[in-house]
């Protein structure tokens, strides 16, 4: 009898070694587990041994067939992961196919540089104000030093409403208005947009953006302008940017600087941005004129200011690298979508 | 001021390297516009003597030269005819360089070796006012006994290096060589050598020859004048010329020349009149009578108005003041008594001259920029000084100086530690003394207070802060330190007018629209391409007094021009699909013409086409982007709007009752108008109106508890009725149980009758205190068939 146990367990685990598929594998078990199974007939023929043989070959018996279910399970196990395998390997998609995209819109260059100023001038505590884009006269021009006779005011440089209405051609306009309403400390930015009366070009249009700063309290010094364009410089730039005076003139400042930072491309080596020179002309500076806070009814004894003004498309043509401003008022669509 | 550095240095010793002297230039407050060396554009050209000369054996007009270049004499072929043996030219050498650009190489002419190059006048760039000759049809020849073997480059100028000075506005006295000694004298450390104003007089007197009046003492504030007689007009000697031709300008003759180097010189322009030609012996300085007519020495007729300030003599003008003198009183040839006048002008007034004639000349740029009243008697004494010097003519005694008032020197006290509270530094007063004194500002301190006489050039010298910044030029802004700034710790705030443009710009960014940035100003033809009424109020509009061209003439009133022209172009260059939104403003006059500022509106202004866009997506995008801005309340579209917008396909947007913005499809006619092919949608939302509508109080609804039950009904209804009223019956059928209606189907053909239409929708119902009853679902289900049959005449399906 054992020798017939050990001929039907061989035959059984070569028989389940024949299965490929699950289909398969539960008919072979039917086959060598089932009722009419040699296994089967074996155990109902035990009633031929005698009584003390029985429990003895009942549990051998019991044995090899709980061998072939432990084998059974473990080519089923084999089988269902190559079918979960083949399965998957079924649905293979080809992943090079290009991604299907969602609509994104995105902001204008310009926009997103004035976004990227307000940020860092919000951040060190400056209101951000606005004003209105058709201004007076007084506002646009007597207020910020430049007399009826200043030889800066040229119709060729301003768009003319009337001869009081105008087109404003700084920001400035609206930090005055600030100083009139409000009383020292004065932390203030002010963003928009601006005309002049330049034919199109690669470098003008007659409709720009800019940003214009503005700071007025006691004991402010010029040091303190140095400081607050450095710290802009290194937000705006990045951290290892630095920051040079140059003089100059502007009616609505005394002294007056134009501001170069370090070109953040070469670090100052001087490469093809900054022509070479190491530094990138970014905005005009100065120490607010006393004769225009005390124009404000500011007393210029007692407090002192700076002013600054970023044009925003210099700053967006530089970041970005786009050679002709006018791409900037096309919107093509396919120039606008390289901001998103 | 374009300005030749070997003029310069007559004045200051320039001992530094060339870049490095422009450095500290820069560093002081001058803008360098531009650079040239001339020696770098003139290369190996030399003075030679042509020895012997004879005819080209196959050419009957080469000639075969052998030049004496001084080290050797070569053999060059020319083709010029006014050469002659012993004939000083200028030789361009093998490997030469000429100022044209042209490079010489040795080569062969007509199988003769020709080593070089006789040059023209017009090849050296040169002509007679630099080289009298030089504009001769041949070789320039050389007539000044110039040695052989010299460089031309200083025959004829070109060893120097030109550089153009820009001025600040502030600082006029640096529209002279002069002025910009003064700097240069700084930037050295060294004292600046001016120009001799010695001369000698002749006897007589102007007061016996010429009387002065002024009769615009407003617009004059000095007149001098003084006599020159038996004057021999001739050309100005060598470095009159070079001086002259440095700065662009060109030499005439010794006495205009005169008068143009002391416009150099000095900054103060000046005017030289042939004395017989001012008639009655009289000088006015008037206005010009309205229609009065004047030629001026570039031949150009002029009608003069009350505006015009003239210089005339007891009868007719002759000339413009400040900016050109007249035709009928210049020097001539033959002029033997001149009288030179050195005035002061007032600048907005030549300026608007100036820019009214169109005429800008030297003389009107430095009027117009500011000089002071006291170069006028400077300048004139230079003048008479070169008269002198070059023996131009006799200088008659006394000069006429009319005057409305009497210079002051202004003194400005400045406390020093003010200076130093500006800057943020601590400049010793020794320190400041010194840099003010070199400056010549003449300064003293008593007590840490600065007194200092301010020279009469320097008119924009004020007060601390323009003191403050003469000290921190020389003092160097690289001592200028970055330092925080003690200030009280607060956050920076935004207006709600930056922040609503700032949220809107982001909200549509998001839902997928390109921003734009288009111009305020449109075309006045605008009105007409977006078809509007003859009296729309939207033709009211802002208009431009000087604009660049009809392109941009008007403010405009309306966003559509900009972004359908945005959408043209896009169209037109092929993009297949485009979606645009701006932010920016419409300007509404208040009145016409205006006298107040106009009201600026902020506006939002969506534009969109190409596959997948229709009205929907339009509408859905102003749908989502309303709920981004803050507004909870339902928007509601009813049919209507602009003429440039599609009469089947438009709608008027408005939130609780107030109209906040139109959207629609572009109107074929408008399409066509801006070239646009294909379909294109718009949508204008005015966003103050908009902001007003939004929800500030907006709570999150708790999610639902309850189960919901769901429903759908479909009715048949007459085509016209909108289903948007069929949704408003809907809802106020099902009451507060009544949570989403959805459409899901319009149908027209042919399982309805014809002019109904079938709509289907998908109700959901739901408490949000309780589980709804079948009863409570039916009740509110033939609430909704009942509003919809009585007021829309629906029949359920």
């Amino acid at each position: 009898m054992l020798e017939k146990l050990k001929a039907i367990r061989s035959a059984a685990f070569a028989r389940l070694e024949e299965a490929d598929s699950m289909q398969k594998l539960n008919d072979i078990r039917a086959e060598i587990l089932g009722k009419k199974c040699e296994l089967s007939q074996l155990l109902r023929s035990m009633g031929q041994l005698a009584p003390e043989e029985r429990p003895k070959a009942g549990a051998a018996v019991n044995a090899v067939r709980q061998e072939i279910e432990a084998r059974f399970e473990e080519m089923r196990a084999i089988i269902q992961k190559k079918e979960k395998e083949a399965a998957l390997l079924n649905e293979k998609i080809d992943v090079t196919m290009p991604g299907k995209r969602l609509p994104s819109g995105g902001l204008h260059p310009i926009n997103i540089v004035r976004n990227d100023i307000v940020d860092i001038f919000t951040r060190m505590g400056y209101d951000i104000v606005d004003g209105p884009e058709i201004e007076t006269d007084y506002y646009n021009f007597q207020a910020l030093n430049l007399p009826l006779d200043h030889p800066a005011r040229d119709m060729q440089d301003t768009f003319y409403i009337t001869k009081n209405l105008l087109l404003r051609t700084q920001t400035s306009a609206a930090q005055i208005r600030t100083m009139e309403k409000q009383k020292p400390p004065i932390k203030i930015l002010s963003p928009g947009r601006v005309f002049r009366a330049d034919e199109v070009d690669a470098t003008h249009s007659p409709v720009f953006h800019q940003c214009e700063g503005l700071v007025v309290g006691k004991g402010i010094t010029m040091c303190d302008l140095k400081g607050a364009l450095d710290l802009f410089a290194k937000g705006m730039f990045g951290p290892k940017t630095r920051t040079r005076f140059r003089p100059s003139f502007f009616p609505f400042t005394e002294p007056s600087v134009e501001v170069d930072v370090s070109c953040s491309l070469c670090d100052g080596k001087g490469c093809r941005v900054c022509k070479g020179a190491g530094w990138i002309e970014i905005l005009g500076a100065g120490m607010v004129n006393p004769k225009v806070l005390a124009g404000c009814g500011i007393d210029p004894e007692e407090y002192s200011g700076f002013a600054f003004g970023i044009g925003l498309e210099r700053v967006a043509l530089l970041r970005y690298g786009i050679s002709d401003m006018r791409l900037m008022f096309e919107n093509d669509v396919r120039f606008l979508n390289q901001f998103r | 001021m374009k300005v030749s550095l070997n003029c310069l240095k007559q004045y200051v010793d320039i001992n530094i390297p060339t870049n490095d002297f422009l450095d500290k230039m820069v560093m002081l407050g001058l803008e360098i516009e531009e650079c040239v060396d001339l020696s770098e554009k003139m290369k190996n050209v030399v003075v030679g003597r042509v020895e012997k000369m004879e005819r080209h054996p196959d050419s009957d007009h080469l000639w075969i030269c052998q030049v004496n270049v001084g080290k050797e004499t070569i053999q060059i072929v020319t083709g010029a005819q006014n050469v002659f043996e012993g004939a000083l030219v200028p030789v361009a050498l093998h490997d030469s360089l000429l100022p044209n650009g042209t490079k010489i190489k040795r080569g062969k002419l007509r199988g003769v070796e020709s080593n070089g190059m006789l040059c023209s006048g017009e090849e050296l760039t040169v002509d007679d006012s630099v080289y009298p000759g030089a504009e001769v049809n041949g070789i320039l020849i050389l007539t000044n006994g110039e040695a052989i073997g010299t460089d031309m480059r200083s025959v004829i100028g070109f060893d120097d290096v030109i550089v153009d000075f820009k001025a600040t506005a502030n600082r006029p006295d640096c529209l002279s060589l002069n002025g910009i000694a003064r700097e240069a004298a700084v930037a050295l450390g060294q004292k600046v050598t001016y120009p001799s104003s010695e001369y000698t007089t002749a006897g007589g007197s102007i007061e016996n020859m010429l009387s002065v009046e002024v009769k615009a003492p407003d617009l004059c504030r000095r007149y001098m004048a003084r006599a020159v007689r038996n004057v021999r007009i001739a050309p100005s000697p060598e470095w009159v010329r070079k001086t002259l031709n440095a700065s662009g300008i060109r030499a005439i003759n010794n006495i205009v020349d005169i008068t143009n180097l002391v416009m150099l010189e000095f900054g103060q322009p000046m005017h030289a009149f042939d004395y017989r030609d001012i008639g009655g012996a009289h000088i006015c300085v008037r206005r010009a009578e309205e229609g009065e007519k004047l030629t001026t020495l570039d031949g150009k007729e002029h009608v003069l108005n009350a505006e015009t300030l003239v210089i005339a003599d007891s009868e007719r003008a002759i000339g413009l003041a400040g900016i050109m003198g007249g035709e009928n009183s210049e020097i001539k040839d033959d002029t033997t008594t001149v009288v030179f006048e050195s005035a002061n002008f007032k600048r907005d007034n030549i300026r608007r001259t100036a820019r009214a004639l169109g005429i800008r000349t030297e003389s009107s740029a430095r009027f117009e920029r500011g000089i002071d009243i006291q170069t006028a008697q400077m300048a004139l004494d230079r003048a008479v000084a070169l008269v002198c010097q070059l023996g131009a003519g006799e200088v008659v005694n006394d000069t006429i100086n009319v005057q409305a008032s009497p210079y002051e020197e202004r003194v400005v006290t400045v406390d020093s530690r003010r200076v130093n509270a500006l800057l943020g530094l601590d400049v010793p007063i020794r320190t400041m003394l010194s840099i003010l004194n070199g400056l010549e500002i003449k300064t003293t301190e008593q007590d840490g207070v600065l007194t200092c006489r301010i020279p009469h050039y320097r008119d924009d010298i004020e007060g601390t802060a323009d003191i403050a910044e003469e000290i921190l030029r020389v003092y160097g802004y690289d001592n200028i330190h970055p330092t925080e700034m003690k200030a009280v710790l607060k956050p920076g705030m935004k207006t709600p007018g930056v922040l609503l443009k700032e949220n809107a710009s982001a909200a549509l960014a998001s839902l997928g629209f390109n921003e734009a940035v288009t111009y305020s100003f449109i075309p006045k033809k605008a009105f007409d391409l977006l078809c509007l009424e003859e009296d729309s109020d939207l033709r009211r509009a802002v208009e431009i007094m000087n604009p660049l061209g009809e392109d941009y003439s008007v403010m405009r009133t309306t966003m559509a021009h900009n972004m359908l022209t945005v959408l043209a172009l896009n169209i037109n260059r092929k993009n297949p699909s485009g979606r645009f939104f701006a932010v920016e403003n419409v300007y509404l006059p208040k009145q016409l013409p205006p006298t107040e500022q106009p009201l600026e509106k902020p506006i939002a202004c969506l534009g969109a086409y190409g596959e997948g866009e229709d009205f929907f997506t339009m509408k859905g995008a102003i749908e989502d982007f309303a709920l981004k801005m803050g507004i909870h309340a339902q928007l509601k579209f009813e049919a209507g709007g602009r003429p440039y917008l599609h009469d089947g396909r438009r709608a008027v947007i408005s939130v609780n009752k107030m109209k906040i913005g139109l959207i629609g499809e572009v109107h074929p006619d408008v399409a066509a108008n801006y070239q646009i092919t294909g379909r294109a949608y718009l949508a204008e939302l005015d966003l103050e109106a908009a902001a007003a509508a939004a929800d500030h109080a907006f709570a999150v609804k708790p999610l639902p508890k309850y189960p919901a039950v769901k429903r759908d009904i479909a009715v048949t209804v007459d085509k016209e009725v909108p289903v948007g009223e069929l949704i408003d019956q809907i809802r106020a059928g099902g009451k507060e149980i009544l949570e989403r209606c959805e459409l899901f189907d319009v149908y027209e053909g042919a399982q309805v009758l014809i002019g109904k239409k079938s709509a289907a929708f998908a109700l959901t119902f739901r408490a949000s205190d309780r589980t709804l009853t079948d009863d409570e679902v039916a009740a509110a289900f033939d609430r909704i068939v009942r509003a919809l049959d009585r007021n829309c005449g629906a029949k359920l399906r």
